[in-house]
């Protein structure tokens, strides 16, 4: 090569990483690229890249109804690939569609989908329910309400959940207590004593970190004690009345009574026969079921004022980018996940709520509720729940800054007044945001 | 073809003036250095304009548009207590390490250099850390940790102690932090320093036995001053290592419990990725630019100075 043939294609190379660099803004969205097993699956098919937020039982659930999707028909081929926990899936796909290469369906949890939906990232997918012959009224109404906005549907219900009391039944009964839930914290305050002398637990109840969601679980504490996180205009209600009470009893109950403490995974410290008794997803029933070595009960959330439960969990996006083809694809799956024995074997795998009507009241899931009264307990508890208040759901970052706010309380014996008034400051703070840019 | 080649064959021949040849030399190193340069432009340089412009910004790195604040981000950043205690953590992490990598360093150092049977077996063993992904390291001392089931708590237990919550408690997270992190990167600084051990010339210490001097000082007075070169790269690479440490604290304590993990880099992930707010990360980041160069900066003119070449 001479030297002018090196320096046009030093130069051509050059031009090239230039336009690497600066990225085709003009140009269509690509999907992620296929690897390995999935490129051979998909060719000749629609691909449809399906990034979702669900490992261990749950995913090799989840990886089982794509794969009979993908047997069921010669068309479409999903692409189940497991992005992290619902706030990894959420950064991930922020990236995604900086870089332009985004995938055609996405879980996206209660908090995080709205951030999409308010950048009209997502796709509208009412026309497509008439086009599939899907009826949206088969959904559970509270569940598929939360999706709907303007009337539209955006976001569909897949794994939802809400939270609930687990309970060790081999050590309730060791401290001579009635197989149930308490009724009342203070119940279980009185039943402490006994479940840490004769019961031979650690501890009685299991907190766990702002990581963790801590913040969805107190969601419940603060309305139990006649309290909230905000109002519907982001008045922020966090450091007064019921909220402030429920969190000075948590204080109390872990530094005073030393009977409540933070877990980094309540899941683990339960199941492990570390604490008695814990709240965590009706999603990880399954898991913790299959890993606990003993009798595990679940049960309604303990009343204080009166009864409080969100709901929560995640459903499912099509991203509005797509091409049409892949977004039609994407909601064929849908629907097959939609169907009775699916959504069933979904629920019963995981522990999340059937999310149709169809499924809840279909024979085998009704057969599996007799069967296992610990998931019954869960679709009881649903048409007593409400939808967290904003302060979690839509103020940015809300679900971190209570969080650490509580883990303040846990950790550090922080009085709540002390640690609330901090949150609520920075919540305000970050609420301006949102009222500026509305 | 060689290019020296081709310049002699050039030379050789009459009647071409050195304005050409000159203009032809600035030709060739411009296409030796631009392939360098462009990339370094496209991935460092560009990125870092970029940023300094975001960080005057309020974006959430999804919406199409980006809203100008002028400087609020960093008067934010410089008015709230959370940033305060993460610049405090920052440099309580980086600081520790610095110390313990310094000494325990210098003292595995010195302990390997003897001749003891097996020698190559520990060295290999001291330095396999360093090799291993932080992530995996992480996780397993995370287990090492947990205060009911962990090894620490055995070991702990063993001398009459009891195992505080490590990374659940405020006060024992960092240590917890430091401690893995320092246990990973122990065996490079241990390696650099036998290095430069064994580079020092014995008859140093052959002149120091003449003169009488005892072991500890013939350490203080040869052994020391020799290794300030060492040192001296100990510190650098130390400092800027561990100022973007992430990958343990990532699988270990997200930075927590109550921000008692958080660091600079730490803090700008979450201030970016989780929050979303991307101005306010590019602020963070920034500012850990600015921190990172001045303690460049000043390492390359006072301490180099100071420090001893043979």
């Amino acid at each position: 090569m001479d030297r002018r043939t090196f320096l046009i294609r030093s130069g051509g190379a050059v031009g090239s990483l230039i336009l690497i660099g600066c990225g085709n803004n003009s140009g269509s969205v690509q999907q992620p690229a296929a690897t390995g097993e999935a490129a051979k699956a998909a060719e000749g098919k629609t691909r449809v890249v399906f990034w979702s937020s669900w490992s261990a039982t749950s995913g090799e659930a989840l990886q089982k109804l794509a794969d009979e999707f993908n047997a069921s028909q010669k068309e479409i081929f999903v692409d189940n690939q497991y992005q992290g926990t619902y706030e990894e899936t959420a950064q991930k796909l922020a990236t995604a569609l900086a870089a332009r290469q985004v995938p055609d369906m996405a879980s996206l949890s209660e908090v995080t989908w709205n951030k999409f939906f308010l950048n009209n990232s997502l796709q509208d997918i009412t026309g497509y329910f008439a086009e599939a012959k899907l009826d949206p009224k088969d959904y559970v109404e509270s569940l598929i309400g939360e999706g709907t906005k303007d009337g539209k549907i955006w976001w569909v219900p897949f794994a939802r959940s809400t939270p609930l009391f687990y309970y060790n039944r081999d050590m309730f009964k060791k401290a001579g207590l009635p197989d149930r839930g308490p009724k009342t914290w203070d119940e279980l305050r009185e039943w402490g004593k006994d479940l840490m002398g004769k019961g031979g637990a650690k501890k009685v109840f299991a907190y766990t970190n702002a990581k963790n969601y801590n913040a969805w679980h107190f969601q419940a504490n603060a309305w139990q004690w006649g309290g909230a996180y905000s109002d519907e205009d982001f008045n922020i209600l966090i450091d007064e009345g019921g909220a402030l009470e429920a969190g000075e009893w948590l204080r109390k109950f872990v530094h005073q009574d030393k009977m409540g403490y933070m877990a980094e995974d309540q899941s683990i410290d339960f199941g492990n026969g570390l604490a008695a008794t814990t709240q965590q997803s009706t999603g990880s029933l399954g898991g913790i079921v299959e890993t606990a070595k003993f009798e595990v009960g679940t049960a309604m959330l303990p009343e204080q004022e009166k009864f409080g439960c969100p709901t929560g969990g995640a459903g499912l996006g099509i991203l509005a980018s797509a091409p049409d083809e892949r977004k039609r694809a994407a909601f064929e799956f849908i629907r097959f996940l939609a169907k009775p024995e699916n959504a069933a074997s979904w629920a019963k795998t995981t522990g999340y709520m059937p999310v149709t009507k169809s499924a809840r009241e279909s024979k085998e899931m009704q057969a599996y509720f007799k069967e296992n009264p610990n998931y019954k307990v869960a679709v009881e508890q649903l048409p007593k729940t409400q939808p967290q208040d904003t302060a979690r759901l839509l103020i940015p970052n809300g679900d971190q800054t209570i969080g650490t706010g509580l883990e303040r309380i846990l950790v550090n014996n922080t009085p709540a007044k002390e640690a609330f008034a901090n949150v609520a400051k920075q919540l305000e703070d970050d609420a301006k945001e949102i009222k500026e840019s509305a | 073809m060689s290019v020296t080649a081709k310049r002699t064959a050039r030379n050789g021949k009459a009647g071409i003036g050195g304005k050409g040849r000159l203009h032809r030399d600035h030709l060739i190193f411009l296409a030796f250095v631009a392939p360098n340069f462009l990339l370094l432009g496209l991935f460092t340089y560009w990125p870092m304009v970029y940023q300094s412009y975001l960080s005057l910004t309020r974006w959430d790195l999804i919406s199409p548009t980006k809203q100008f604040v002028g400087l609020e981000n960093y008067v934010v950043l410089f008015g709230g207590q959370e940033f305060q205690r993460v610049l405090f953590n920052t440099f309580y992490f980086t600081g520790t390490v610095l110390l313990g990598s310094i000494v325990l360093g210098l003292g595995l150092a010195v302990l390997l250099n003897q001749r003891l049977r097996g020698r190559n077996i520990v060295r290999s063993v001291v330095f396999a850390p360093v090799i291993l992904s932080g992530a995996a390291i992480g996780l397993v001392w995370a287990y090492i940790f947990d205060p009911t089931y962990g090894l620490m708590r055995v070991l702990l237990g063993a001398i009459g102690l009891s195992s505080p919550s490590w990374l659940t408690d405020t006060k024992w997270a960092m240590p917890a932090i430091i401690i893995v992190y320092l246990w990973k990167n122990l065996g490079y600084s241990a390696i650099v320093y036998l290095a430069g051990l064994q580079n020092i010339p014995q008859d140093l210490y052959e002149a120091a036995r003449v003169d009488g001097a005892t072991p500890w000082q013939s350490f203080r007075n040869v052994t020391l001053p020799q290794l300030s070169p060492t040192t001296f790269f100990i510190v650098v690479t130390t400092i800027l290592g561990s100022f973007q440490a992430f990958d343990i604290i990532a699988v270990m304590t997200k930075g927590g419990p109550v921000n008692a993990t958080t660091t600079m880099v730490w803090y700008l992930y979450e201030e970016g990725f989780v929050a979303f707010r991307a101005g306010r990360a590019a602020a963070a980041a920034m500012i850990l630019f600015v921190l990172m160069l001045a303690v460049t900066l000043v390492q390359v003119r006072y301490l180099q100075r100071r420090v001893h070449y043979s």
